[in-house]
């Protein structure tokens, strides 16, 4: 187990040229990840989450800020001297060995006696249910092996560091449920440091201990997944983390001091926040349903609903924007019915339309 | 309907008839000069220069070989061709692996540019460089030397395989060297734990065109050598006397020096083809 640390770590890729400038992928990244925490690296195609991964594991130099594990500075270090293991997103086994001498190799780099490879091979075989395959060549095995392989061949090493690069992606979802569910269960009986990259909330909240939250190579947010669900540091987080998307809508100040839709009756109180316009969020699990009487408005009109069995989402147009609700079974509404939505359950997500952070908490009615 | 399928099954028949026939023609083109060859080496000469050749199977004999392989000076050119072959294709591997690795894996200014020149040189026509090659050499103590024939044949030919290997390191996907350095290789490890093996398919092919190249050339040989270092095709080529010409010898000797050819061709014909047509150009 170890602690990784990371100091204003950034990543510039190319030079600036006749007044271009260079490619900033990543920027000031500060945050620890505790020794034995599961942590992953959130964000959209493209964030510099997978630049980060390989800063840390040596595989890409860092252009600025340091990288401590254990309290050691590793940038310069081979990623060999850093005591890691890393899963690729395509698994990355030598096409031209068997699973067992993919395994062994990294032992056999580091000249790890033969018996002792032999004990290790064989344990991280059985552990991940692979033993019946040792013999073969990775062509001759599903997807599912090979994600098995990979792991293995990352836990005969046994490291202080696991680095995960997206290696669920490659799997059909029945696989990637279950495979999953393995990964949390091995996390907990290995306890090492594990730093997984992917761009699936789902697997970012069920997996992780502390979640960061990356865009366009920005620490957004580095939270627990209860933190970064109910408290989301930026109006960003808000709206990737969550399914279906967090509803958010520029809301303005009233008369009498509260904040309104334009072109609705629908109203929040925000308290006194000092502003003007302010972006507003709610999430559609959060929000129920009213039907209104016939003759009268309502908040606005149902869209269509999408029934998925155990809940329903419910699209509802609100002055200008769109609005949804997740309501339980397949709902009472119909597309065209006048309905007010009801947030007393909900939390209120605030958010200053220019610097995009979180301001405050209020009521709604 | 029925009509109407008929003519458009006859006419699908008679597309790959006429395929089939063109196939055949070009064959006879190509392979008749071959198995004349092949006759000429298996035959006595009298049987073949008679009004109507005599191709009985009776007269078939290998006597021609015999003679060939047991003369010293025949030999001497097979040994010579054998020695030039295997140096070049050595030399052109070691340099062109290397090169073609650095081209594939690291980004630099100037890479395709540098691709591109390299090939610009196999388009320059060698009866060009012949001349102030053979002046070169000369002035360098190389003329009729196996060393001077060998430098020169794998300056021509080492661009080739460079264009050539490249295209198959370009395809062993980097996350597998990405895997290696986190294994513990450093990149000359790399090299030959993880991307010489995935690409050896490709550079059993590159390496035999490269011996073919060299083994069969007979332009540059014949310009550069004179008596020591004579290699196979410039021997067989000597068999036309001034006032008299020996067929069968001849005819055996061209068949011996193709042979290696035909054979290592069919051996790695798939393989060729995609180095020489998969972009080395990509990315």
């Amino acid at each position: 187990m170890a602690q990784i640390e990371l100091i204003s770590v950034g990543k510039v890729y190319g030079k600036t040229r006749r007044g271009k400038a260079a490619e900033n992928t990543v920027s000031d990244l500060t945050y620890v990840i505790e020794s034995g925490h599961f942590v992953s690296l959130l964000g959209p195609s493209g964030c510099g989450k997978t630049t980060t991964l390989n800063m840390i594991a040596g595989l890409e130099d860092v252009s600025s800020g340091e990288i401590l594990i254990d309290g050691r500075k590793v940038d310069d270090l081979e990623p060999d001297k850093r005591d890691l293991a890393f899963v690729f997103q395509d698994y990355a086994l030598y096409p031209h060995m068997s699973v067992y001498e993919n395994i062994a190799f990294g032992l056999r780099m580091r000249k790890v006696p033969k018996h002792e490879i032999e004990t290790r091979v064989s344990d991280s075989a059985s552990r991940l249910d692979i033993r019946s395959v040792l013999k073969s060549k990775p062509k001759q095995l599903s997807g599912g092996q090979c994600q098995r392989v990979a792991l293995a061949r990352a836990i005969a090493r046994r490291p202080a560091v696991f680095l995960f690069d997206e290696p669920l992606s490659n799997l059909d979802a029945l696989l990637r449920d279950q495979t999953r569910s393995e990964l949390k269960l091995l996390h907990r009986e290995l306890g090492a440091t594990s730093v997984y990259v992917t761009h699936d909330q789902e697997e970012a909240m069920t997996l992780s201990d502390r979640i960061v939250v990356m865009s366009r190579g920005r620490l957004e947010q580095f939270g627990t997944p209860f933190e970064i669900y109910h408290e989301p540091a930026t109006e960003f987080v808000a709206s990737f983390v969550g399914k279906p998307r967090m509803n958010l809508f520029t809301a303005l100040r009233t008369k009498n001091g509260r904040y309104t839709l334009p072109g609705t009756t629908f109203t929040v109180d925000l308290g006194e926040i000092g502003l003007d316009r302010v972006r507003v969020g709610f999430r559609p699990e959060e929000c129920e349903l009213r039907v209104v009487e016939p003759g009268t408005h309502g908040h606005g009109v149902v869209r269509s609903v999408e029934p998925l069995g155990n809940v329903s989402d419910v699209l509802i147009t609100l002055g200008d924007q769109q609005f949804m609700v997740r309501v339980p079974g397949f709902g009472t509404c119909a597309p065209g019915d006048r309905v007010d939505i009801i947030t007393t359950r909900a939390r209120i997500h605030c958010f200053d339309p220019t610097t995009f952070l979180r301001i405050s908490r209020g009521r709604v009615s | 309907m029925r009509e109407s399928w008929l003519s458009r099954n006859l006419r699908h028949h008679l597309t790959a008839w006429t395929c089939g026939a063109l196939v055949i023609v070009v064959m006879v083109i190509f392979l008749a000069p071959f198995v004349w060859m092949i006759a000429y080496s298996v035959y006595p000469s009298t049987a073949l220069q008679a009004g109507v050749p005599d191709l009985s199977l009776t007269n078939i004999t290998l006597d021609s070989y015999g003679q060939l392989f047991s003369d010293p000076m025949f030999l001497g050119p097979i040994v010579n061709s054998v020695i030039v072959g295997l140096s070049t294709t050595v030399m052109c591997m070691a340099a062109g692996a290397a090169c073609a690795y650095a081209i594939a894996r690291f980004r630099f200014r100037g890479r395709q540019p540098l691709l591109l020149s390299m090939m610009t040189v196999q388009a320059i026509p060698v009866i060009v460089l012949a001349v102030p090659l053979f002046i070169l050499l000369r002035s360098v103590g190389l003329y009729d030397q196996l060393l001077g024939l060998i430098v020169t044949y794998t300056a021509f030919i080492l661009p080739l395989v460079i264009w050539m290997l490249v295209s198959f390191f370009e395809e062993i996907p980097p996350s597998l060297e990405r895997a290696a350095r986190i294994d513990g290789c450093n990149r000359l490890q790399i090299m030959y734990k993880i991307a010489f093996p995935l690409a050896a398919p490709g550079m059993a092919a590159t390496a035999i065109l490269a011996f073919i190249t060299s083994w069969s050339d007979f332009f540059l040989a014949k310009v550069l050598t004179s008596n020591t270092a004579v290699t196979l095709p410039v021997k067989t080529a000597a068999f036309q006397g001034l006032f008299a010409m020996d067929y069968t010898s001849a005819a055996t000797a061209g068949v011996i020096t193709a042979i290696p050819v035909l054979v290592l061709t069919l051996v790695a014909q798939k393989w060729i083809i995609r180095g020489l047509t998969e972009g080395a150009v990509k990315g």
